[in-house]
């Protein structure tokens, strides 16, 4: 069990546009989003919250370029220093049969070591249960989440009043 | 402004160029050799070039109105208007047909008379390669792709006019774009045959119509980006944004990919095989016009893979750009590696078999004697007088196996093809030639003089409707267009 021991102040919107909307007005109002669950990708998001780009595909090209290398040069070695061989009146650097299988490490090596670290970024993998704030946040509900550790109590009210008044269908607290 | 205007100043230009690119043919053509071979690869090249381009921006056209795409719809009016260039094409293909009949251009050996009566393989292949096929095929397929992108093309301005929530025209664009898929798909890669493989008329390729196709997608992205470019700084279109030309950025890197992905196959199957008969196409553009093989690697794979890849330079319009110059050129350059150096050979063989019969040397007359065609299953009788090797080789008469007769065929037939060059002047490399190991100025300047005739009728094109679609039902996804 991961925890995150918060207590989180939060309120479910029914729709994107709403979702945006409050961002923008909560943005205004200089209230400090903990974070924004939504069940699919919302264009505009990533800027107004003022998220970094990912560096995932950083990572991606680095664990490509290894991939290349590991077959590339585990053929050569092989072709060249370990046991050279004439296969099919070939030379015994073939260079352009190795493609083929480089390619496909490559692909192997990035979509491995990228799905690797994004879980390992996001704390997910088998058997870890994470705690949600609603289940229905990955169905229909857009979720705005405040952080109220600390927070005394007209720092709370004005959350609550923020929420109902940015059209929040339901405001919720919940210790995760 | 939503209305192109063609302006008297661009046409100046224009025609500036097309002036540039008629001088520099004209030079080509008084300092070239007897068959003018590269004056006329220039043409067949160029020619085939932008035809081609304004092909496969017809089969994108329909390809995004059945694929329910419509990110495109807010530019799709450039592509309708360069597939209006196929009129064009058609003009200039018929020049290249022409001179297949008449014979004022040797660029086919498999259209030369002599040639083929001395030359089972020509012999065989020519069910295909002759000369009614080739009339037929070139001026019948170009004529069915012209009446498409004006059918297309009249859809799409009714629709201007009359559309309605009922979408028919739309629907009616789909119907039409489906028929012409699978035409376009058989008929480009018969037209990419009989136009430029059979300039090798000895070799063959299966992979060569794709890839050659893809060559021609690859430059109208590049193409389209160019021009999106230029007519956004004339203060058009600015309701096509950096997400238009993000998208068409990603399109470009990803087909330069598959152009590798093909390039790369058709040459290691061939290596790998290792057949005589196949390598010959590699050996001669890798030892003989190297700077063109590897340049075309490095302009058409390793700069826009490495300069695409990121997500940043594919929201530049500086990168952009020149990425799409160098991928534009880089095609040009693909298919002037593919025409030149087969031309080059078939004008060579030409001039020495005209040399040989003008001396009446009786060597080449004794040589390849009889040609027995009746019968497929008959094989050749051939009295090759010189070379013992062959001797070993040769003839198996009465043999009645057809694929193995076949097979020997084929073998005896590059036996007796190199055979018959090493009689006259050995294995050697023809000198380095500009025009044919790599693009001189004037085939640089030639290209000028096509593009800037592409360009002009596409501005013709462009300035008889609006530039952004009205009534079309995807207009307003592409307005709202977010990567």
């Amino acid at each position: 069990m991961r925890s995150l021991n918060k207590n989180i102040l939060f309120g479910l919107y029914n729709d994107e546009t709403e979702l945006l909307g409050a961002i923008s007005k909560a943005k205004k109002a200089h209230l400090d989003i903990f974070d924004v669950y939504t069940p699919f990708p919302v264009h505009g998001l990533d800027p107004l919250l003022g998220l970094e780009e990912s560096r995932l595909h950083q990572a991606g090209f680095v664990f490509g370029l290894t991939g290349t290398l590991t077959a590339f040069g585990f053929m050569s070695w092989a072709f060249v220093k370990d046991w050279p061989i004439i296969f099919g009146g070939k030379p015994h650097w073939p260079a352009p049969s190795f493609i083929p299988v480089t390619f496909e490490l490559t692909v192997l090596f990035a979509a491995i070591g990228m799905v690797v670290s994004f879980y390992t970024v996001c704390g997910m993998g088998p058997g870890i249960k994470n705690p949600t704030l609603d289940d229905r946040i990955t169905d229909d509900k857009f979720c705005i989440a405040f952080d109220t550790s600390g927070l005394n109590s007209n720092e709370l009210d004005e959350i609550n009043s923020f929420l109902a008044n940015t059209g929040a269908s339901e405001i919720h607290t919940k210790y995760i | 402004m939503n209305q192109f205007v063609f302006e008297g100043k661009q046409k100046n230009v224009l025609f500036g160029l097309m002036a540039l690119g008629v001088v520099c043919m004209l030079l080509t053509w008084f300092q070239d050799d007897v068959y003018h071979t590269r004056f006329w690869t220039n043409f067949l090249h160029n020619s085939f070039f932008f035809t081609g381009i304004a092909f496969i921006s017809l089969f994108l056209y329909c390809g995004k109105v059945l694929m329910y795409s419509g990110w495109h719809t807010v530019f799709k009016r450039v592509w309708e208007a360069s597939a209006q260039f196929l009129s064009v094409g058609l003009i200039l293909l018929a020049v290249i047909v022409g001179g297949v009949y008449f014979g004022y251009h040797h660029l086919y050996h498999w259209a030369d008379a002599n040639s083929v009566a001395n030359d089972e393989l020509l012999q065989h292949k020519s069910k295909f390669l002759n000369k009614g096929w080739f009339l037929l095929a070139t001026l019948g397929f170009g004529g069915v792709w012209y009446f498409w992108a004006r059918k297309m093309r009249s859809i799409s301005l009714d629709q201007d006019k009359h559309g309605d929530s009922t979408y028919s025209y739309y629907k009616l664009a789909k119907k039409w774009g489906a028929i012409f898929l699978p035409i376009a798909g058989f008929s480009s890669a018969a037209f990419i045959w009989q136009l430029i493989m059979s300039l090798d008329a000895h070799w063959y390729s299966t992979l060569f119509a794709w890839y050659a196709t893809v060559s021609l997608l690859v430059s109208l992205l590049a193409f389209t980006i160019l021009l999106l470019v230029y007519l956004k700084s004339k203060g058009y279109y600015h309701q096509v944004t950096i997400e238009h030309l993000h998208d068409l950025g990603k399109y470009l890197f990803a087909f330069s990919i598959f152009w590798t992905y093909l390039w790369f196959s058709q040459f290691m199957l061939i290596w790998y095989g290792n057949v005589g008969e196949e390598t010959t196409y590699f050996k001669t553009r890798m030892e003989e016009y190297p700077i063109n093989f590897w340049a075309n690697f490095a302009m058409n794979f390793i700069l826009p893979f490495f300069i695409l890849l990121r997500n940043d330079t594919k929201r530049k319009y500086g990168s952009l750009v020149f990425i799409s110059i160098i991928v534009l050129l880089g095609h040009w350059l693909d298919f002037f590696q593919m025409i030149k150096p087969g031309a080059r050979h078939t004008a060579h063989e030409l001039i020495e078999a005209s040399a040989n019969h003008h001396s009446s040397n009786l060597e080449s007359d004794v040589k390849k004697v009889l040609i027995s065609n009746t019968e497929p299953t008959k094989t050749i009788v051939s009295e090759e007088v010189k070379p013992e090797e062959h001797k070993a080789e040769e003839v198996k008469v009465g043999e009645t196996h057809a694929t193995a007769n076949h097979a020997e065929n084929a073998h005896m037939e590059s036996a007796n093809h190199d055979g018959a060059e090493a009689g006259h002047e050995g294995h050697h490399t023809p000198e380095f030639k500009v025009g044919f190991n790599i693009p001189g100025l004037l085939d640089l300047g030639t290209f000028v003089g096509f593009g800037a005739m592409f360009v002009f009728f596409l501005f013709i094109q462009l300035s008889k409707a609006p530039l952004v679609p009205i009534n079309d039902p995807y207009l307003e996804e592409s307005l709202h267009h977010h990567v």
